[in-house]
């Protein structure tokens, strides 16, 4: 064990101080709002991550081509957030510390989100965020009002699958969680709305994220015989659960969170497995023009078309709606300001408009309503939106839209 | 009945644990220090044999071009990072080992995305065997991983190599004064591991899907493992793996799924306390 303690302290020190090297310490200039984009690029969100960091550039560059926000440019700060609340946390400080942000927009998963909150709200800076968890908009997390959730709250989607089980008359449905936030608040949504229409629950499990294998999970579940499974889910384990129960060979029908319900996961079960399985989210605003503009740039970007990410949808909406809050401040803004006047160019009434460069046109005449590419983007008192559901169902290999309707 | 199945799905787990443990403890046993690149090795197996696969579709090909992808990305390891620090204190070689594994998970990331991908095996009905349903995927990965425990005891036991990595894991002085080549011994040792990962991170993938982390998430298990079954016991660490994968699952009617991973480590630690060189170890190998 020669040397062993001297090498150890020294690659210590090489490793502390590689670590408190800031990444990019950018120059404070006056003239621009600095902005913390911090999404799922890589864990359970990566197949979102990418699409929502490129919209929220996107968007910023064209409210920069518009001649900024309040006369000053925008600049994004992009980090990753792994979909991890630790690596969230790290990421969030070093926005707000260094890069003295005003807001942070794009947290995806619940547990990020509700990890990242306490920070923002320390520093009054904004979180704009597409999480489902229903704490996050209640008055001891949000207690300044500074977080706006764009995507439908986990008790709305619950409500949503309990109406979709209604519709199809299934009458013994079981639920299987991710063992966090969202997946827990969706399961719990449903149960509610469900056991408030009279039904019951026959089976309920939560599991736990990262296991080669949740077999045993679904043996418990399929024992009591449910005819429609519920689940709070991400795209990993769906796949896994998908794939292991279809080789059961036990009969049963599946309703899946949106976003965990994607052609990869169609193509990954095979069709024989995949069809009839049925799938419930928030859908975008696709008759709005602004939806038409942001497809065309999603599309350029990222080859697939819009629709693919709604998420992508909601975080082209947050640096618009942010940058119109601004330009309607007018001069320096702070975080109770801004705050009011998000409401102010989201909601009715006011005349609609669907960009920015419109808003800010507009805005010089009178009282604007933003109108998203994710939704007619209203926002009620405790900052969440009011989205529209839309179920699917897997179709020979295909997603089939097969309804719309609100929760 | 119930319990027949959990303990189905435990042997199923409790395998691929097994083969990532018995790799580590090699490396444990001959080149003295835990390999924390073990985890993303073994997600390099998975990505080899998902391209092979895709490319001829054959389980064999997959099987094969795996281990052999595998091998020389071990191989290299030790030629380019390990053997340059032979010598040096284990944690060296540790901070070296986590330092590959985030290496080859970057490049997988990069190469090949975040997402998830998948073995587009046709998914099929199971085998009802009194009453236990038994998938023939299982049943085949099940003898995979049997079959390659076969071979790698086979290599260890009964072959001259073998011996030599034997005889340099109990005494390494005397098996150098004894004339046993090191270099030799070490390179035969990373095809080996390389070969066991790539099996398991076949199979992990087979039965699971393939994604850049999913190594990294078995590491913390299959380390639990090597260090249960005794280090450096090679048996020890595959039944290590099975008995972790087993009381795993039989103790979710009893805790329920968000805890059965901490009543393994409760068995673990309950093992070690009462028997500190683990299962099979030799106290004098415990250094």
């Amino acid at each position: 064990m020669r040397g062993n303690r001297r090498d150890v302290l020294r690659s210590l020190g090489a490793g502390v101080a590689f670590m408190a090297m800031p990444a990019v310490v950018r120059a404070q200039g006056a003239d621009v709002i600095r902005v913390g984009a911090l999404n799922p690029i890589t864990g359970s969100g990566s197949p979102y991550g990418s699409g929502m960091q490129k919209m929220i550039l996107a968007a910023a560059e064209a409210v920069n081509a518009a001649g900024g926000a309040g006369e000053r440019k925008i600049e994004i700060i992009a980090e990753d957030s792994q979909t991890s609340p630790q690596a969230a946390v790290l990421a969030a400080k070093k926005l707000i510390e260094i890069n003295k942000v005003s807001a942070i927009l794009g947290t995806w998963s619940s547990g990020v989100s509700l990890a990242v909150a306490p920070f923002a709200e320390n520093a009054d800076v904004l979180l704009m965020h597409t999480s489902g968890a229903p704490a996050l908009s209640t008055m001891k997390v949000n207690g300044k009002g500074l977080f706006f959730r764009f995507h439908a709250n986990n008790e709305r989607s619950g409500a949503a699958f309990a109406e979709l089980c209604k519709r199809r008359k299934f009458t013994r449905p079981a639920t299987m969680a991710f063992n966090n936030a969202s997946g827990i608040g969706n399961v719990d949504g449903f149960r509610k709305a469900w056991e408030a229409g009279g039904g019951k629950v026959v089976e309920s499990v939560i599991y736990e994220p990262n296991q080669p294998s949740y077999r045993s999970e679904l043996q418990k579940i399929l024992a009591a015989n449910p005819d429609v499974i519920v689940t709070g889910s991400y795209l990993a384990d769906t796949m896994i659960i998908l794939r292991e129960w279809f080789q059961t060979g036990q009969p049963v029908a599946w309703a899946i969170p949106g976003w965990a319900v994607t052609p990869e996961l169609i193509r990954a079960i095979g069709p024989t497995a995949a069809e009839g399985i049925m799938s419930v989210d928030a859908i975008s605003n696709e008759d709005d023009p602004a939806f038409k503009t942001f497809d065309a740039i999603y599309q350029k970007a990222m080859g697939t078309s819009g629709r693919s990410n709604v998420y992508a949808a909601e975080c082209w909406d947050m640096v618009n709606c942010l940058a119109l809050a601004i330009e309607a401040a007018g001069g320096p803004v702070n975080a109770d300001m801004l705050k009011a006047k998000i409401r102010e160019v989201a909601n009715p009434p006011g005349q609609q408009v669907a960009s920015f460069a419109e808003g800010k046109a507009a805005l010089k005449k009178g009282k604007i309503n933003y109108e998203g590419a994710s939704s007619a983007l209203d926002f009620d008192a405790t900052g969440d939106v009011t989205p529209t559901f839309g179920a699917w169902s897997v179709e020979s290999g295909k997603l089939v839209m097969k309804y719309k309707f609100q929760a | 009945m119930t319990y027949l199945a959990l303990v189905q799905n435990g042997i199923a787990q409790g395998l691929i644990i097994g083969l990532a443990a018995l790799s580590m403890t090699l490396v444990f046993a001959i080149a003295r220090f835990p390999n924390a690149a073990a985890g993303d090795m073994l997600t390099f197996g998975g990505y080899a044999g998902l391209f092979a696969f895709n490319a001829t579709g054959s389980l064999l090909a997959t099987g094969l071009f795996a281990i052999i992808a595998t091998a020389l990305l071990s191989l290299a390891m030790y030629y380019a990072v390990f053997r340059r620090l032979a010598g040096r204190s284990s944690v060296s070689l540790l901070v070296a080992s986590i330092g590959i594994g985030f290496m080859i998970r970057a490049v997988l990331g990069v190469s090949f995305g975040h997402g998830q991908l998948v073995f587009e095996i046709e998914l099929t009905r199971p085998y009802i065997i009194g009453g236990i349903r038994v998938s023939p995927l299982d049943l085949k990965l099940a003898l995979s991983a049997l079959a390659t425990l076969a071979a790698a005891f086979g290599i260890l036991y009964m072959s001259s190599i073998g011996r030599q990595m034997r005889a340099v894991a109990d005494n390494s002085d005397l098996a150098r004064v004894s004339g046993i080549r090191s270099e030799r011994v070490m390179a035969a040792l990373w095809l080996l591991v390389g070969a066991l990962t790539a099996v398991a991170g076949v199979m992990l993938g087979m039965a699971t899907i393939v994604a850049p982390e999913v190594g990294w998430e078995i590491l913390l298990p299959a380390f639990a493992a090597a260090i249960f079954g005794g280090i450096g016991s090679p048996i020890g660490a595959v039944a290590a793996g099975l008995i972790l994968g087993v009381t795993q699952e039989l103790s979710t009617p009893f805790v329920g799924f968000t805890y059965k991973i901490a009543v393994s480590f409760v068995v673990l630690c309950t093992v070690l306390v009462m028997r500190p060189r683990g299962l099979f170890g030799k106290a004098e190998a415990v250094r």
